[in-house]
């Protein structure tokens, strides 16, 4: 199996659901994100197109960040999903730095508050230190939501087809512009929308093959 | 810049050169440069630039190195990749140039000598030297690092400082006369291969890519310039080549001390500086074409 998600371009309006989606359900501090929506012109007036990228880890099939990690603690899964163990991660940043696509977040902090000399709120204090604790001084990142999935498999539900089990980015998605499921089979949703639509990954020229595609 | 221009255009990192990263650019230079002392204290038996070198290495340099990481008492897991990872062979090669290192100068100390000892040490020197190089060059995001000449710029800067450091406590210590000279070629030498990898270094990535172009137009006339062109240029290159200027004509041996260390410490500055503006100006390609974009 190897899990992974196509975005269309098409379809997306660049309304940021996916990134507050995933800011919410992971209770993230201020200035860590594992979704990004970018946003850019190209082209001269009168010819200006604007162009709206959504990004996550890319869970690439060849790491950088799995290579360059001096102790293991990021590692790729036999699903595909590269995750971090944070009680092996030592804070040396060498796969931030690695990653070409600068998906990794140093978590510096964790009484950064969003309302700054008020304190933590009760949510903030609620979401870091008993929802989804991250623990400070190690880096994190996206990890399509494995407690999500595997949760959902427990419950004998289908990847990236009930909802239960499937990223939450891609649920929040008002216009179904990302879909999830298993790149290996040839007849998963993902597989047939590539094919079809001839679907794209970021910088290919890095060789790290990432679990990510586009379509335009 | 705002959230949605990151990584729209040529995006510096900022982990390894800004807040706490401070620290790691530091780690570097001291780490390489000691071992580059102790690198060429070996050739000539210096045993008090073996040590020097020692400790600059090990305690300057990895102490500030362990200081940086998040977690700095975690920092023995950080030997347990050293099939893929730099950072990891990086660790083993520093602490077993350490070990080894304390070992070969018990035995200078102590009259004997060892050849395999001295050459297995210089070897791990020199991969002490050149780790940080390789780190930085499989970085393939980044292309003003990731390319073949960095870890070469790398090594010799390494050993050139080494042999400059080491000049100066052979001067201090009185044994200038004796290999004083010897160091003086060395010097020279390595002078002049830094001057043409450094030109070498910035063509070749002026022509990687658009990226490539623009870090290296932010170090020659960008942003940092004046780093680059007093920095490195004047203080670390021009001075030092008119000390050799000078030695070539009175010879090592007639020259002021005085002299001699100025021009040590200028290379020193231009040293740290260069690496301090390759960490700064590491730029990774956007995610994302833009006009705004414009080199």
């Amino acid at each position: 199996m190897r899990l992974g998600m196509v975005i269309d371009r098409k379809r997306c309006i660049g309304c940021y659901a996916c990134m507050i989606s995933c800011k919410q359900s992971h209770a993230l501090p201020p200035e860590v994100f594992w979704n990004r929506v970018l946003i850019s012109e190209t082209g001269t007036y009168p010819t200006v197109t604007k162009q709206i990228l959504p990004v996550i880890c890319n869970h690439c099939e060849e790491a950088a960040c799995v290579a360059v990690c001096p102790t293991g603690a990021t590692e790729k899964r036999e699903d595909g999903i590269v995750w971090i163990d944070a009680d092996k991660c030592v804070g040396c940043r060498y796969c931030l730095i690695a990653c070409p696509y600068q998906m990794r977040t140093y978590h510096s902090d964790n009484k950064k508050e969003y309302w700054p000399g008020q304190g933590l709120s009760e949510l903030e204090s609620f979401g870091r230190e008993t929802f989804y604790p991250l623990q400070p001084k190690t880096v994190v990142k996206c990890n399509f939501c494995m407690e999500r999935l595997e949760e959902g498999q427990r419950n004998g539900l289908q990847i990236g087809i009930d909802r239960e089990a499937t990223p939450v980015c891609v649920n929040a998605c008002p216009v179904k512009a990302r879909t999830f499921g298993d790149l290996n089979d040839p007849n998963s949703n993902v597989s047939i929308l590539i094919k079809e639509r001839k679907g794209y990954s970021l910088h290919p020229e890095y060789g790290t093959e990432p679990s990510v595609h586009y379509l335009d | 810049m705002k959230l949605n221009e990151w990584m729209v255009k040529p995006t510096p990192q900022t982990e390894w050169i800004q807040g706490r990263g401070i620290l790691l650019w530091l780690a570097f230079f001291f780490i390489e440069l000691g071992a580059g002392i102790f690198f060429v204290a070996t050739f000539f038996g210096n045993l008090w630039a073996m040590l020097i070198g020692w400790l600059v290495c090990g305690v300057i340099g990895g102490g500030v190195h362990i200081l940086y990481l998040g977690h700095p008492f975690r920092f023995w897991r950080m030997v347990r990749k050293p099939g893929s990872s730099w950072i990891s062979r990086g660790l083993i090669f520093v602490s077993l140039f350490l070990i080894l290192g304390l070992i070969q100068m018990a035995v200078v100390s102590g009259g004997g000598s060892s050849l395999v000892l001295t050459i297995l040490v210089d070897i791990l020197a020199f991969l002490t030297i050149v780790y940080g190089g390789f780190a930085m060059n499989c970085v393939n995001g980044i292309p003003l690092w990731n390319t073949a000449l960095l870890p070469i710029l790398y090594a010799v800067s390494g050993i050139w400082g080494g042999a400059s450091v080491a000049l100066g406590i052979a001067l201090g210590t009185g044994a200038a006369s004796t290999i004083g000279v010897s160091l003086e070629e060395w010097i020279r030498l390595l002078l002049i291969a830094y001057i043409g990898l450094i030109i070498v270094y910035f063509i070749s990535v002026r022509y990687t890519n658009l990226t490539g172009k623009v870090s290296v137009q932010g170090i020659v006339s960008g942003e940092y310039w004046p780093l680059m062109w007093f920095g490195v240029v004047l203080i670390g290159l021009v001075i030092p080549i008119a000390v050799v200027v000078i030695s070539l004509g009175t010879g090592i041996e007639n020259m002021s001390a005085a002299v001699l260390y100025i021009a040590i410490l200028c290379e020193l500055v231009g040293d740290i500086t260069m690496r301090y503006l390759i960490l700064k100006d590491g730029l990774y390609s956007p995610l994302i074409a833009s006009s705004a974009y414009a080199p």
